[in-house]
C-alpha cells in the first residue's frame, strides 16, 4: 500500500507536472531550434513571440466569451488560437520584412541577427505589456480537472490522491499533436524538404530553384504556430503574466540547446530533460520519501534540494554543463 | 574583408547563438527579372563580355566570353585564379555581371535569378558543398527536380541508369558516401530538372583516376542525349580530349578560344597549361 501510495504521490507532483511542462519547453525549444536551423540564429524574441501569441489567444477568448460561445469542458481559447496563430504569424512576418530581411540582404553574419533579435525582443515585450497590462491574465474556463484528487482516493482506497488538470491533458494531447505534425511536415512534405535543404547549404538550395524567401516565411509561419500553441498551454497551465514568458527563455534555450541546437528532435528530448531536472530538484521529497522508507529512517526535513525560487538556477547549471562537456547537445544535427 | 560591418565575424563563431554552416556565400541576382528576346542565332548559351566580381569588390572577370553550342561539350581550362568558377557562376547568375550578358536559346536571361535560370533549363554542380549532405541520395534527386510538378520518377529511374550504384544507396544519407559517389549524386541532381544545359564546376575534383574516366564517360553518355555541357576542369588534357569547344582563361579574360583538338595541339597553349 506504502509503495502504491508513494507511486501515486510521485505522479501526482512530479511525474504529470513535469511532464505537461517538459510538453510546453518541447513546444517553445522546437521554435527556437527551427529558427536556429533555417535562419541561423538564436531567436531571442522567441519568449515574446509566445507572449504575443498567448496575448492574442487570450484577448480573442474574452471576445468568445463575451459572446457567450465556450467549449463545454474544454477551454475556449483552444476555438481562439486560429486567431491567436494568425495573429502571430502576421506579427512575425512583419518583423521579418520590416527588419531582419534587410539583414538577409546585406548577407549580415548570423551574430548580427543575434543582437538584432534580442532588439525585437524588447519590442515585442514592450507591445504586450502596452495592449495587455504587466498584469497576471485569467482565462482558462471549462472543467478543471480530469480527475479530481478526491475521486480518485474514493476509487482507489489509497490515502493519496491523483489530479490531472485539463490543461496538462490538453497540453500533453496537443504537443503529441503538433510534433507529429511537424516531423510529417518536415521529412516528407515537399515543401518541408526544401526548409531542410535550405537548412543544410543555403547555395545548392538556390541552384535547386527553391526560394529562400518563400523557405523563410514557411519556417516564420510555423514559428509563430508553435509560438502561440506553447505559450496558450503554458498560460492555461500557470497564468498568463507577459515577465513570466521573458523569463521562460532560459529553459526554452536550455532545452534547445541540451537537445542540440538544430535538432527537432534534440528540442522534444532537450525541454523534457530540463522539465524534469527542474521539477524534481525543486520538489520536496519528504512525503514520497515517508511512504517509502521504514518509519524509524523517516527524513525530519522537507528533502528539498533547491527552493522552487531558484527553479532557473536548474535550467543555468544544465546550460552551464552541456556548453562545457558536450555544447552540440544530445543529438548534434541540423533541422530534420 | 569588404567593409561591411554586418560581415565582421567577431563573436560569431558561438554555435551556442549562431549557425554558419550552410550559409549562402553568394549575392545572386534578385528575383523579378524578366527575360529579353533577342534575334536568334549565336550560340545555345552564351556569357557574353561580361565583367563582374563578387558583391562591392573588385572585378574577377574582364570582358570574359564562354559559350556552348547544343548538345556540345564546352571545357573551361586555366590556372588557378583564373576566374573559372567565377565565370560559371556568372552565367548563372549567382553574381551579377556589371557589363555583358548571358543569352540563353535567343533570350536575354541577364536579369534573371538562379531559381528562374533552373526554370529556364540549366543546371549547375558545384565544385565544392553540391549536395544536401543531411539528407539521402533520393531527397538530393527530389531537391533537384524541386520546380517540376510532372511525375519525376522516370528522371530518377534514367539518373540510377546512369549512375547504377546510387540505386542501392538510395535511403543513405548522401553526406556519408564516398568523394566519387558524392559527385554522382551531385550530377544527377542537377540532371533532375531534365536541363538543356549542365554546367559542371570540376565535376572530377578530388576523385581517384579510375572514378574520374568514369565520370568522363559518364558525361560524354549525357552530352549524347543532347543535352549541352559547360564545364570548368583541372585536367585540362582529358577534358580538352572530349571537348568540341575550349576556353582557356587567365586573369579572368580569354587567352585561347578554339576547339579541344586544335588546342590540345597548340604548341603555346601544350607549353603554358598542359606541362609541355
Amino acid at each position: 500500500m506504502d509503495f502504491l501510495n508513494a507511486i501515486v504521490a510521485f505522479s501526482n507532483f512530479v511525474l504529470i507536472p513535469a511532464t505537461a511542462y517538459g510538453a510546453q519547453l518541447a513546444l517553445g525549444a522546437l521554435g527556437v531550434t527551427l529558427i536556429y536551423g533555417i535562419l541561423r540564429f538564436s531567436n531571442f524574441a522567441h519568449g515574446d513571440t509566445m507572449a504575443f501569441g498567448a496575448m492574442v489567444t487570450i484577448l480573442a477568448t474574452w471576445g468568445l466569451q463575451g459572446a457567450g460561445v465556450s467549449l463545454g469542458v474544454l477551454p475556449t481559447a483552444l476555438l481562439a488560437l486560429p486567431v491567436g496563430i494568425a495573429g502571430t504569424a502576421l506579427l512575425v512576418l512583419g518583423t521579418d520584412r520590416a527588419i531582419y530581411a534587410f539583414y538577409r540582404e546585406q548577407r549580415a553574419k548570423p551574430v548580427v541577427l543575434v543582437i538584432v533579435s534580442m532588439g525585437v525582443m524588447f519590442m515585442m515585450n514592450g507591445l504586450v505589456r502596452f495592449i495587455i497590462g504587466p498584469d497576471d491574465q485569467r482565462f482558462a474556463d471549462g472543467a478543471r480537472f480530469i480527475v479530481k484528487a478526491r475521486d480518485f482516493k474514493e476509487w482507489s482506497g489509497l490515502r493519496e490522491g491523483l489530479a490531472i488538470k485539463t490543461s496538462q491533458g490538453i497540453t500533453i494531447v496537443a504537443a503529441v499533436l503538433v510534433v507529429i505534425l511537424l516531423f510529417w511536415f518536415l521529412n516528407r512534405t515537399r515543401t518541408g524538404k526544401s526548409m531542410r535543404a535550405y537548412s543544410d547549404n543555403e547555395d545548392l538550395a538556390l541552384l535547386s530553384g527553391i526560394n529562400p524567401e518563400r523557405v523563410v516565411m514557411i519556417t516564420w509561419i510555423i514559428v509563430a504556430a508553435l509560438a502561440t500553441v506553447a505559450g496558450v498551454l503554458y498560460g492555461l497551465d500557470k497564468s498568463f503574466k507577459p515577465f513570466t514568458y521573458f523569463q521562460l527563455l532560459l529553459p526554452i534555450f536550455a532545452s534547445a540547446i541540451v537537445g542540440g541546437l538544430g535538432s527537432p528532435l534534440g528540442a522534444i528530448v532537450g525541454g523534457f530533460v530540463i522539465a524534469f531536472s527542474e521539477v524534481t530538484i525543486t520538489y520536496a521529497w519528504k512525503k514520497v520519501l515517508t511512504y517509502l522508507m521504514p518509519d524509524s529512517l523517516d527524513p525530519s526535513g522537507l528533502v528539498q534540494l533547491l527552493s522552487t525560487d531558484y527553479k532557473f538556477a536548474v535550467s543555468f547549471m544544465i546550460l552551464v554543463i552541456v556548453l562545457l562537456f558536450r555544447p552540440t547537445g544530445i543529438f548534434s544535427g541540423r533541422a530534420g | 574583408m569588404t567593409g561591411n560591418p554586418y560581415h565582421d565575424d567577431r563573436g560569431n563563431k558561438d554555435r551556442s547563438i549562431t549557425n554558419p554552416d550552410g550559409m549562402g556565400t553568394t549575392r545572386p541576382v534578385k528575383g523579378g527579372g524578366v527575360a529579353v528576346p533577342v534575334e536568334k542565332g549565336g550560340p545555345f548559351l552564351i556569357g557574353d563580355a561580361m565583367t563582374g566580381g563578387y558583391g562591392m569588390g573588385a572585378d574577377i572577370l574582364h570582358e570574359c566570353t564562354i559559350a556552348v553550342e547544343k548538345g556540345q561539350i564546352a571545357v573551361i581550362v586555366g590556372p588557378n585564379g583564373a576566374g573559372k568558377s567565377t565565370a560559371m557562376k556568372a552565367v548563372f547568375g549567382m553574381l551579377n555581371v556589371r557589363q555583358g550578358s548571358v543569352r540563353l536559346d535567343g533570350e536575354d536571361i541577364t536579369a534573371l535569378s538562379p531559381q528562374a535560370r533552373v526554370a529556364k533549363g540549366m543546371a549547375f554542380v558545384p565544385q565544392t558543398s553540391n549536395i544536401f549532405t543531411s539528407m539521402t541520395v533520393e531527397e538530393n534527386l527530389e531537391m533537384g527536380a524541386f520546380l517540376r510538378r510532372d511525375d519525376i520518377r522516370p528522371t530518377m529511374e534514367q539518373v540510377y541508369d546512369l549512375f547504377p550504384i546510387l540505386r542501392d544507396k538510395r535511403s543513405q544519407m548522401a553526406g556519408e558516401l564516398s568523394g566519387g559517389q558524392r559527385q554522382q549524386v551531385a550530377v544527377g541532381r542537377a540532371l533532375m530538372t531534365e536541363p538543356q544545359v549542365l554546367m559542371l564546376d570540376e565535376p572530377t575534383a578530388g576523385v581517384s583516376p579510375i572514378v574520374m574516366d568514369e565520370l568522363f564517360d559518364r558525361i560524354i553518355e549525357v552530352a549524347r542525349t543532347g543535352i549541352s555541357i559547360l564545364m570548368v576542369e583541372q585536367n585540362a588534357r582529358q577534358a580538352l580530349a572530349i571537348a568540341d569547344k575550349g576556353y582557356v582563361l587567365v586573369q579572368g579574360a580569354n587567352r585561347y578560344t578554339d576547339t579541344g583538338e586544335a588546342l590540345l595541339a597548340d604548341p603555346d597553349v601544350r607549353k603554358s597549361f598542359l606541362g609541355g
